[in-house]
Formats: structure tokens, C-alpha cells, sequence
């Protein structure tokens, strides 16, 4: 029996999906129940195996996407593509470090199965660009981190606030993708609906990604809930793909609310870098570090041309990676240590010094120093700033200043100061290890040779926006100068 | 092989050496297996021994050809559409002959520190944090644009800041650290800017768009209004690492860190490296006359400043820095004044005095003794100063001020920084009131909102 190129994709994606599925249902069957790390483990790396293959396949492939199912707006049930096989790993990596990482008291059986299960929705997002399907993913991706929040103790009034913030969210979600497909704003003849759904959609994407004023809820998740909920619900950045999926490309209608999510995206990632310069403990550090940086991911996706998108890309990744890496380094010290003041010097190094080594290497990951991926996603996306709107520079420059102070004080206050005597000496874990490292590799590797990347990056972005635009018949991608 | 090819693999060494011995030291740690104490300092001394061999023979090569300006094209490390990250080098009269002192002096500084640090638990740190400065000074030095130049100033911010905290446990040294760190990142955003204003205006960061023609007589290719702008945020970059005033307050704080790192950093290469920008961009400069005064005039009152709160200082290493200061104001001044080879002659000079009297400092005590005991008693009376000339009353003023460092710390806290931070503080604080309000049981009065 032989395969097509496009069969064997899809099957790679089909496993990619299925794998943290089937983790979930091996759980619900009660097997492992000593050990729900083993399956966890293992369906995650299926899934990030599958997830490789799928991207080893598409750039040896044709470049030509595959689509299966029906289409609607534009985009198809299944929809493999540049943007896939890039995001496809990158998730399937995050996922893979959580349940490698996480301590044994917060990872019983029902943590597990809603990681897994968030895992699988988030992946199954990941493969299609049909609106509606991107609707009701969206939805059933932010509700195990609801319950997960609940189950925390204290944790419901955080839950009210990711409730109270994420309710309007889907409501502007639901409808504004409904109005832009019943009325697409990109046909001619057509629009006043449609435009009006695209600032719905926009709305959405400015809460779930935690843009200014709406985000709020975002630092709050990472001090409520475990590390594992707070970097499942956010690194994947399902917004900024359903931001990309319903309005890159679709410019010539909706180029307004690119711009306004643009703008806000920059002040977000300047301002989220200020707060992190004055956070209390080492959850607030982390919390205000990810705005920032997944704000700076939006500014780099709402910009106008193609060198902008492709650094959004890179920072999306490169933020990603580090920001988990750094998250789960400050989990592993906390389950040691319990909860971390950064308003006084901790003195932990001499416990835990390769834990300081991590969290030093992935703390100046975020910032972008050179030999990094960070380094590369900056270059990028000023350079992209540089072609229509200089200001953005400046702002990215900011918060990675601030970034860098915010980081720096954070590691001092956390590992430096007078020894600490009062616990036993933290030693890091095989596990734990081999996730840290793994991460890091990553951002060293595509930071030292990122030609390869930067190479797929822009073929997925060029075919993001052609796609978009040829199925609208607007080939040529514009957006009004910002005045 | 040709002169060029030559050129070429001798650069790539003097870059190379000093990286692979970074990551030599730094694999084997990272992974839990850090290299002996005397295998550290043999391959560090290996690395920065080829690579000040290299720069020698670079340096004998283009002297006998009268100091060309080589620029060797390492490659593209990434390319997107218009936009291409090169890695271009340049070897010429300015990069060679101080790629040479530094890996010269890093070398010596290996040597010393290998028996000064010996059963210091930060042993193999220590050297990691030197090989990456190391690699980033030759990086900054030997960089044929700004990108590059970006990247070599970034680690060289990095790893100094980081061994001014090498001792943790103490409260003082992280202080520092984090002090330095501040000034520096703050600095930053001069150097940061200016690569953003050099790609807007001539579509790339290479010097060869700025400026042609061999140093130090090199002519300016790009507008007076882009020169000038320019030539300001090199001057406010190169103002917090070569500690001019008011950015200058970190450089005394900054002896907490090992004495070997002091003398290497903040008697010699650190504290230079922005006069060393300066001189490379010289050209734009040239084209700036109010930018050049202004540079006078700082680096006459951070001499001014260093020399007067220098006099009062209490311990060897803070004279020390306050001399360092006092120096590097006076270069600012030479490099204001448009003068070139006098600036560079003078930081190799100083650089190579300043390192020796830091690391001599520990056994300053025993050469006192050992002076007095060659002298048979007392070295003699106090030397006249210029303090004597002003009147008693004068003179504890001029005591005072130079006690409190001319206020210059206590102003820049209360006048910039902490509103800064309190306007940060408050923005926070109002994020947490938020969150409070909005995750209150509306159905439970008596709480009042989530604690």
C-alpha cells in the first residue's frame, strides 16, 4: 500500500491530534493511575514525533497545502500548511516539557487529563482554518483551563476573573466570525456586516491574548493557577492563530482592526515589561514577562507587510519555548521552595544551581541575547517595523529594556542574597533536565543557525498571505498607512 | 593562499577562539560535569593565547601594507526577503591593534585568576563569564556593522554585570549588579536606537554605508541630520559603559565583583569599549560639532568629578575606580576634541597601568610594608595639592561633596528613578485592585473580595 505525500500529512496531523487523546482516554480507563506522568509522557511525544514528521514532510513536499473538508470563508476543515507544520512541533514541544516538568503533587490523574485534553484541542486547532470549527475550539480549549483554576485552593476568584474576561470573549468571538463569514467584507458589493464582525474577532483576540485594556486576567492566571494550566493556556497563542487564520490577509477589509491590534499590542508589550520590573514574586515575573512578549507577537502579525509576519512567527516561537522554560524552572524551584518573594534577596543558588544556570539562560532567552532565537525574532520584526512604521521600534525596544532589568532583578533577587539553610538542598531532577535542556537546545540551535527557520518562517507567512488574499481574489496585500 | 585569505582565517580565529572555549567550558558545566580547575584555565589560556596570535600576526600582516581596512564577510546568518543579517568583520588600524591588547590582557588575567580563585566555588563561572566577555569584546571590536558591534556590546554588558554579583551572598554585590545592569540597559536603548535610525536611513547596519575610506581618516556617506542623530545616541550609549557623568555611579559599586574581573572589566576593556564605539564611528562625528563639545564638556566634569570624590575614597579598589573615571572622562574630552590616534594610544596605555595597579591591589598592604622597610621608616610628608590653595572652610565643603560623590547617586534616585519606579508601583498595585474587585463573590458581602 502506498501513500501520497498529502495522505501521509494528514496522517502524521491525525496522530499529531490523536495521541494526547488517547493519553486522556488510557487515563479515564483508570490504568496508570499510580503513574499518570508515563502515558502523559508518552502521548506527548508521540504527538511531538508526528508533529516533526509533518514538518519534515512539508518541506520536502510541493509547499502546497492541504485541505480537506468543507470550506467556509475561506479556510478548510483541515487545513495543513506552512503555518501548521511550524506550529505543529513548537505546541507539541510545549506540552511535551509541562508533563515532563511538572511535580508529582500537582500532576494526579484528573490534572493530567486535562492537560492532555487541553493538548488535543489546542493541536486540532492548530490544523484548520474553518472558522466556525476555529470557534468552537477556541471554546472547548478555554474551558479545561477554567476548571483547572477552580480546582486550585483560592483559586475561584481568579476563575471568576478568567470567567468574567473570557465569557465576552467567546460571545465577540462567536458572533463577529459568523457575521465575517455571512457577510465577508473582502467581496465586493459587501461589508458593513462583515466589518463589524472583524472588530468582533479583533475584540476576542484582544482578551483571550490579554492585550491592553483587556488583560488584566493574564498576570492573574499565572498566580493562580498551576504553571501547567498558565503556559497550556497561553503559549500556544490560540488567539494570535485565530487572529491570523480570520484577519491577516484579509487586509483590504478589515485593515482598521489590524492596526488598532497592532497599536495595542505594542503598548501592551512595553507595559507588560514595566510591571515585570516591579512583581512581587516569581509567578508575577513570569506573568508579566508572557504578556509582554505574546503582545509582541500580535504587533509583529497585525503589521502590514510580509518581514513583520515573519518575525511575529519567530517571536511566537522564540518567546514561547523561553517563556516556558523560564515558567517551568520558577515551578520546579517553587514545588522545592514554595512560593518565591522577588521583593528580597532569596539567596537560593547555592541549593538549586542548576536551576539558576536555567533560569538565567532562559530569562536572557526572553530578552533576546545574542545566539538565541530571541535575537532573531527581534532582528526581524524591527527590521519588519522598519518598512511602515518606525515607531513600533521603538516600543519593542523599550520593552526588551525593560525586559532585560526585569529579568536580571528577578534571578538576583530570587538566587542571589545570603545563603539559605532552611530546606534541603535542590538538586534537579533526570526529567527535569531533560526538558530544560531540550528547550534550550532549541533556542540555542535556531539562534545559532536559524537560516533553516527563517527559511520555512517566510515561506509560511508568503503562503499565509497569498493564500488569503488569492481565495479572496486580492492578491496584493495593503493596509492604509497609519496616519 | 593570498593576503586576503590569510586575513581571513586569522580573523576568524581571533572571533572563534575565545567562542569555542566559551562553550567548551559551558557544555560540560551545563550538563552537571564541569571541567577541573586546571583544565579551566589551560583551555582558556589556550583560547585566548591563539587568539592574541592571531591578532598579532593580523596586526604584523596589515602593518607592513600600512593599515588597510579589511572588511571579512563571514556570511549571511539569515536572509528575508530584502532584509539580510550579514556577519561582516573589519580589520584595520583601529579593530587589530586592540583585538591584540584585549585577548593579550584576557590571557594575562586567565593566568592571574587561575591561582587567585582556586577553590572559589564560582570557579568555572568565573571563566565562563571571562570567555564570553571575551568573545564579546573581539566581537564589538572587530564588527563591520552595527548589528554585529550590538551583539559583542550585549555580552559584554552581560557578563560584566554578572561578576560584579559573582560573589551572591552578598547584599552589596547584587546591588551593584543590579545597578550596573540598570545603567547599562538604560544606556542600551542609545545603541539600540541608533541601529534602528542607521537601517531606516541607509537600509542596512553596515559601517561601509556610514562611512568610507580608511581610519582614522574615514569620510561620512550619510546625511548631516542622520550623522548627527547618530553620533547623540552612540554618545549616550558609550556614556553608561564608559561610567561618564551622571551615568557614573555604578563603576565604583562594581569593585565587589572578583579582583581579577575588576581589573580586566573597569580598569581596562569594559570602561572603554564606548570610547572605542566612539572612535569607530569618528566620521559621524566629525559631522556633529555640537555633539563633540558636548562630549567635552561631560568627560571634563566626570574627570572634574572622579578626580575631587576620588580623593576621598577610603579603600584601594574605589580610588581605583574613581581613577579609571577620571581617565576615561579625559578620553571623552580627546575623542570630543576630534583627536584620534592620541585617544587610543592613551586607552592602551591606561588600560595596561590601571589593570596592573588593580591586580596588585590585595597585596597593596605588603608593598606599603615592603616600601617602608626598603625606605627605613615613613615614605615622607604628605605632596602638596591644589586643596591647599582653597580656604579651610572651602576645603570641608569640598570634603563633604566629594564624601556624598557630588550627589550625583541620591539626585538620579530621587529625581528619576523613583518616580519611575513608583509610577510602575502604582500601575501594579492598580492591576492587583482590579483583579480583587473583579474576582469578589458578589453573593458574599462579608469577605469584601478574595484574599
Amino acid at each position: 500500500m502506498r501513500f501520497s505525500l498529502s495522505e501521509l500529512m494528514l496522517l502524521a496531523a491525525g496522530i499529531t491530534v490523536a495521541a494526547p487523546l488517547v493519553g486522556t482516554v488510557v487515563l479515564g480507563m483508570g490504568l496508570f493511575r499510580s503513574s499518570p506522568r508515563i502515558p502523559a509522557v508518552v502521548s506527548a511525544v508521540v504527538s511531538l514525533v508526528s508533529s516533526a514528521v509533518l514538518t519534515i514532510l512539508w518541506n520536502i513536499g510541493p509547499l502546497i497545502p492541504v485541505e480537506i473538508g468543507d470550506s467556509m470563508g475561506g479556510g478548510s476543515l483541515v487545513d495543513i500548511d506552512g503555518v501548521t507544520g511550524l506550529l505543529l512541533p513548537y505546541v507539541a514541544l510545549v506540552h511535551l516539557a509541562i508533563v515532563l516538568v511538572a511535580p508529582r503533587r500537582f500532576f494526579d490523574i484528573a490534572s493530567a487529563r486535562r492537560i492532555l485534553i487541553g493538548s488535543g484541542m489546542t493541536l486540532a486547532l492548530f490544523c484548520t482554518a474553518h472558522p466556525l470549527a476555529i470557534v468552537g475550539l477556541w471554546i472547548l480549549t478555554a474551558v479545561p483551563t477554567w476548571f483547572s483554576i477552580r480546582a486550585m485552593p483560592g483559586g475561584r476568584p481568579v476563575a471568576r476573573v478568567y470567567c468574567i474576561a473570557m465569557f465576552p470573549a467567546v460571545v465577540c468571538m462567536t458572533l463577529g466570525t459568523c457575521m465575517l463569514v455571512g457577510d465577508p467584507p473582502w467581496e465586493p458589493g459587501s461589508g458593513t456586516i462583515g466589518n463589524v464582525g472583524g472588530w468582533l474577532v479583533a475584540m476576542a483576540v484582544l482578551v483571550r491574548k490579554g492585550i491592553v485594556p483587556f488583560h488584566s486576567w493574564y498576570p492573574a492566571l499565572f498566580s493562580a493557577a498551576p504553571m501547567s494550566t498558565a503556559l497550556a493556556a497561553t503559549m500556544p497563542q490560540v488567539a494570535a492563530y485565530t487572529a491570523m487564520r480570520l484577519l491577516v490577509g484579509h487586509a483590504d477589509g478589515v485593515g482598521w482592526e489590524l492596526i488598532v491590534l497592532s497599536q495595542a499590542a505594542l503598548i501592551t508589550a512595553a507595559y507588560g515589561a514595566a510591571l515585570a520590573t516591579v512583581q512581587k514574586d516569581v509567578k508575577g515575573l513570569v506573568g508579566t514577562l508572557a504578556m509582554s512578549q505574546s503582545a509582541m507577537v500580535l504587533a509583529g502579525l497585525s503589521g502590514t507587510v510580509a518581514m513583520e509576519l515573519n518575525g511575529a512567527l519567530c517571536v511566537w516561537i522564540s518567546s514561547g519555548v523561553s517563556l516556558t522554560g523560564l515558567g517551568l524552572v520558577a515551578w520546579a524551584i517553587e514545588s522545592r521552595a514554595g512560593s518565591l518573594s522577588i521583593e528580597s534577596l532569596q539567596g537560593r543558588f547555592r541549593d538549586a544551581p542548576l536551576l539558576a544556570a536555567f533560569f538565567l539562560l532562559f530569562g536572557l532567552a526572553i530578552i533576546g541575547v545574542p545566539g538565541t532565537l530571541s535575537f532573531v525574532a527581534d532582528d526581524l520584526i524591527v527590521s519588519g517595523c522598519l518598512d511602515d512604521q518606525l515607531h513600533a521600534g521603538l516600543f519593542v525596544i523599550a520593552a526588551t529594556v525593560l525586559s532585560g532589568i526585569a529579568v536580571l532583578r528577578g534571578w538576583f533577587h530570587v538566587f542571589g542574597g545570603p545563603v539559605a539553610i532552611d530546606g534541603p538542598s535542590h538538586g534537579i531532577l533526570l526529567r527535569e533536565r531533560v526538558a530544560m535542556l531540550g528547550l534550550l537546545a532549541v533556542l540555542l540551535f535556531f539562534g545559532l543557525f536559524p537560516g533553516r527557520l527563517v527559511h520555512s518562517l517566510e515561506q509560511a507567512a508568503n503562503s499565509l498571505m497569498n493564500e488569503s488574499a488569492s481565495s479572496e481574489g486580492h492578491l496584493d496585500f495593503h493596509v492604509p498607512a497609519i496616519p | 593562499m593570498s593576503m586576503q585569505d590569510g586575513i581571513y582565517y586569522l580573523v576568524v580565529c581571533q572571533l572563534a577562539a575565545p567562542a569555542m572555549t566559551f562553550a567548551l567550558i559551558g557544555l560540560p558545566a551545563l550538563l552537571g560535569r564541569p571541567l577541573s580547575e586546571q583544565a579551566t584555565t589551560r583551555v582558556v589560556g589556550a583560547g585566548f593565547t591563539s587568539g592574541f596570535m592571531a591578532a598579532l600576526a593580523t596586526l604584523v600582516t596589515l602593518g607592513l601594507q600600512g593599515f588597510p581596512s579589511q572588511v571579512v564577510h563571514l556570511g549571511t546568518w539569515f536572509s528575508v526577503g530584502h532584509h539580510a543579517a550579514t556577519i561582516d568583520l573589519v580589520a584595520d588600524g583601529l579593530s587589530v591593534p586592540y583585538v591584540c591588547f584585549s585577548t593579550g590582557l584576557c590571557a594575562l588575567v586567565n593566568a592571574f585568576a587561575g591561582k587567585y580563585l582556586h577553590r572559589e566555588p564560582g570557579f568555572t563561572r568565573f571563566f565562563l563569564l571571562l570567555t564570553l566577555f571575551g568573545t564579546g569584546m573581539n566581537l564589538m571590536v572587530l564588527a563591520g556593522s552595527i548589528d554585529v558591534l550590538f551583539a559583542g556590546w550585549e555580552f559584554l554588558g552581560l557578563s560584566s554585570a554578572l561578576l560584579i554579583g559573582f560573589f551572591h551572598e552578598r547584599s552589596n554585590a547584587v546591588n551593584a549588579s543590579l545597578r550596573a545592569y540598570t545603567t547599562y540597559r538604560i544606556c542600551d536603548i542609545g545603541l539600540l536606537t541608533a541601529g534602528v535610525v542607521v537601517h531606516a536611513a541607509v537600509g542596512s547596519g553596515d559601517f561601509g554605508k556610514l562611512f568610507s575610506g580608511t581610519w582614522p581618516n574615514a569620510h561620512c556617506l550619510v546625511s548631516t541630520n542622520v550623522a548627527v542623530g547618530v553620533s547623540i545616541l552612540l554618545v549616550f550609549a558609550a556614556m553608561g559603559k564608559s561610567a561618564q557623568v551622571p551615568f557614573s555611579g555604578w563603576l565604583a559599586r562594581a569593585m565587589e565583583g572578583p579582583t581579577p574581573s575588576s581589573a580586566i572589566f573597569y580598569g581596562a576593556l569594559s570602561i572603554h569599549a564606548g570610547a572605542y564605539v566612539l572612535l569607530r564611528c569618528e566620521s559621524l562625528l566629525d559631522q556633529a560639532p555640537a555633539v563633540q563639545w558636548a562630549m567635552v564638556v561631560i568627560g571634563s566634569v566626570t574627570a572634574l568629578h572622579a578626580s575631587v570624590v576620588g580623593r576621598v575614597q577610603t579603600d584601594l579598589k574605589s580610588m581605583l575606580a574613581y581613577a579609571s573615571m577620571m581617565q576615561s572622562g579625559i578620553i571623552f574630552v580627546e575623542i570630543g576634541l576630534g583627536w584620534r590616534v592620541i585617544p587610543l594610544v592613551h586607552v592602551v596605555s591606561h588600560a595596561i597601568l590601571r589593570s596592573l595597579q588593580i591586580l596588585r591591589s590585595p597585596s597593596a598592604l605588603h608593598d606599603r610594608h615592603e616600601l617602608e622597610a626598603a625606605l627605613g621608616g615613613h615614605p615622607g610628608s604628605e605632596a602638596w595639592s591644589p586643596r591647599h590653595l582653597l580656604s579651610e572652610r572651602s576645603q570641608v565643603w569640598l570634603y563633604r561633596l566629594a564624601l556624598e560623590r557630588g550627589y550625583q547617586d541620591v539626585s538620579m534616585v530621587r529625581l528619576i528613578v523613583l518616580p519611575v519606579r513608583r509610577l510602575f508601583e502604582f500601575a501594579a498595585r492598580g492591576e492587583e485592585r482590579l483583579i480583587m474587585w473583579l474576582g469578589r463573590d458578589p453573593t458574599d458581602s462579608s469577605r469584601g473580595g478574595p484574599k
